[in-house]
């Protein structure tokens, strides 16, 4: 089993750093869609807004 | 063709305002020598072909790198960039006019090295100094290319003059690999013949950065 | 385009990768000369076609972006940029670890490895340009153009570093004697590892682009609710 070491170390390489920037991406999605989902909310207040100004 | 020369014209006398950057380039060359005969250790003579070529190539990197870098950013000063995108002139004029003028700057700087690398490598004014003008050539040719369309990408990027060596160095390390031994090939004092795989290589790759700069200068030069 | 089918290829992703981690730590028999470091290469080459594929992806959203000018292009060139750069480095990471253990030295410029070493820096440039460069289509279309002259350029980097090798041999011979797999079973865990670094290529493409244009969703309302404001304040 020499060079076991090696081996090992290059698979959990591989995988972490996969596994990092999959779930980093992830995070920044929700946080995005978060930060979406408001603005969203916000323009609906603006439309209504001006919807009753228009009215007057 | 008038707007052509006009362009180069207009290049050359930029480059060459002065004459001061004739000369700071021919300083620069001899600086970059003079390292790479300390930092390889360097032997002197025929025997050290494959180091002069080494040191000879360097040298025209960093002279081109560095005369890409001011030329733009002489014209990002001087808003000139904005001026050449509203004038009517095509953008393949306008990408071979600037090709020109670098291809020339690039030749004076390589006869300046070569000239330097004879007297510091001992080497002589001979058929296998001569010889160096096929690779030498070509290799200006295609840095040149790669620098116009480059620098036109830089020049309109924050931080872009680091940018540039970034992008044109890897870019431009076939016509490296082949310069250097095709170099080497030629100060040994064999026939070019024996150098022919490597110009073969400079060529494609002067006609990929030549066809390449003449299909897609416009996006570089579009409007922002 | 829609989370269902992100998470059905997320899971076929899973399943690939499972087989594949088997295959190669128990299936696959291990090689005579180099034992068992020699496994690294079943994921080692997967990444690197990964890489090298990827790379070709930027050249062809970079054509298609400056052809027909849909964003979309623009963003699957971006993303596969940054992905292709993240399997680039696993490249020369896992090749520095299959190096060391079986010729003694971190780094060897064989063709392969120093190929991969310049794809790796035409990336990094590529990256560099799209991050310091500001978020507007005339940077995007700088990126296109870079992207697709790296790209013609790869052909001639490998041609001329490939003759630069054999002229000079390196110390060390060519890596793995050529792909002589001398079982059946080894091409098999190959071939499994590159479709399961395939399919997981695609599924982070996916997620990426979806961020990409999560982003310029962002970007365009921030834009429309700035109007919005000033409208109302202005009637």
């Amino acid at each position: 089993m020499e060079h076991f070491g090696f081996l090992w170390a290059a698979y959990s390489i591989i995988f972490t750093v996969i596994f990092l920037y999959v779930v980093f991406i992830w995070r920044r999605q929700s946080r995005i869609e978060s930060t979406i989902s408001a603005l969203e909310a916000k323009m609906a207040e603006l439309d209504a807004a001006s919807n009753r100004k228009r009215q007057n | 063709m008038g707007a052509f020369i006009a362009l180069i014209r207009k290049d050359l006398r930029l480059e060459l305002r002065a004459g001061e950057s004739v000369l700071t380039l021919v300083v620069l060359s001899l600086l970059i020598l003079v390292v790479m005969v300390f930092a390889l250790n360097a032997g002197v003579g025929p025997n050290n072909a494959e180091t002069a070529a080494g040191a000879l190539w360097v040298a025209l990197i960093f002279a081109g790198t560095m005369g890409a870098t001011r030329t733009l950013l002489a014209e990002r000063e001087n808003g000139c960039i904005r001026a050449l995108m509203l004038s009517p002139t095509d953008p393949a004029t306008l990408f071979f006019a600037k090709l020109t003028a670098g291809f020339l700057f690039m030749m004076t700087a390589e006869i300046a090295a070569v000239v330097l690398l004879v007297l510091f490598f001992n080497l002589d004014f001979d058929i296998r100094v001569a010889r160096l003008a096929p690779p030498l050539m070509l290799g200006a040719l295609g840095f040149a290319a790669l620098a116009t369309l480059l620098a036109g990408i830089s020049g309109r990027v924050r931080t872009g003059d680091l940018l540039l060596p970034l992008l044109a160095v890897p870019m431009f390390v076939p016509a490296l690999i082949a310069g250097v031994k095709a170099s080497a090939i030629a100060l040994t004092g064999s026939p070019l013949s024996s150098a022919a795989q490597w110009l073969k290589i400079l060529t494609a790759f002067d006609m990929l950065f030549l066809g390449a700069g003449y299909l897609l200068f416009e996006f570089v030069m579009g409007e922002d | 385009m829609t989370s269902r089918t992100a998470n059905l290829l997320g899971l076929l992703v899973l399943a690939l990768m499972l087989t594949a981690v088997f295959m190669v730590f128990y299936w696959v028999p291990t090689e005579a000369d180099q034992g068992i470091v020699q496994r690294i290469f079943y994921f080692h080459v997967a990444c690197a076609w990964v890489a090298f594929a990827a790379f070709g992806l930027v050249a062809i959203c970079g054509i298609l972006f400056l052809w027909l000018g849909q964003q979309i292009f623009d963003h699957l060139g971006y993303a596969s940029a940054e992905i292709g750069m993240v399997f680039c480095t696993l490249v020369l990471v896992t090749g520095s670890l299959w190096a060391k253990p079986i010729w003694g030295t971190w780094w060897t410029w064989d063709s392969r490895l120093t190929t991969t070493l310049i794809l790796w820096l035409l990336y990094g440039g590529y990256l560099m340009l799209r991050t310091m460069g500001d978020d507007t289509p005339q940077v995007a279309r700088f990126g296109a153009v870079v992207g697709i002259v790296a790209a013609a350029d790869v052909p001639v980097i490998i041609v001329s570093v490939r003759l630069w090798r054999t002229i000079h041999p390196a110390v060390l011979v060519t890596k793995q004697g050529g792909h002589g797999l001398q079982d059946p079973r080894m091409v098999v865990a190959l071939l499994v590892s590159l479709a399961a670094f395939t399919v997981l290529f695609l599924w982070i493409l996916m997620l990426r682009v979806a961020l990409l244009r999560a982003g310029s969703r962002l970007h365009k309302l921030a834009g429309e609710i700035a109007l919005a404001n000033a409208a109302l304040e202005d009637a």
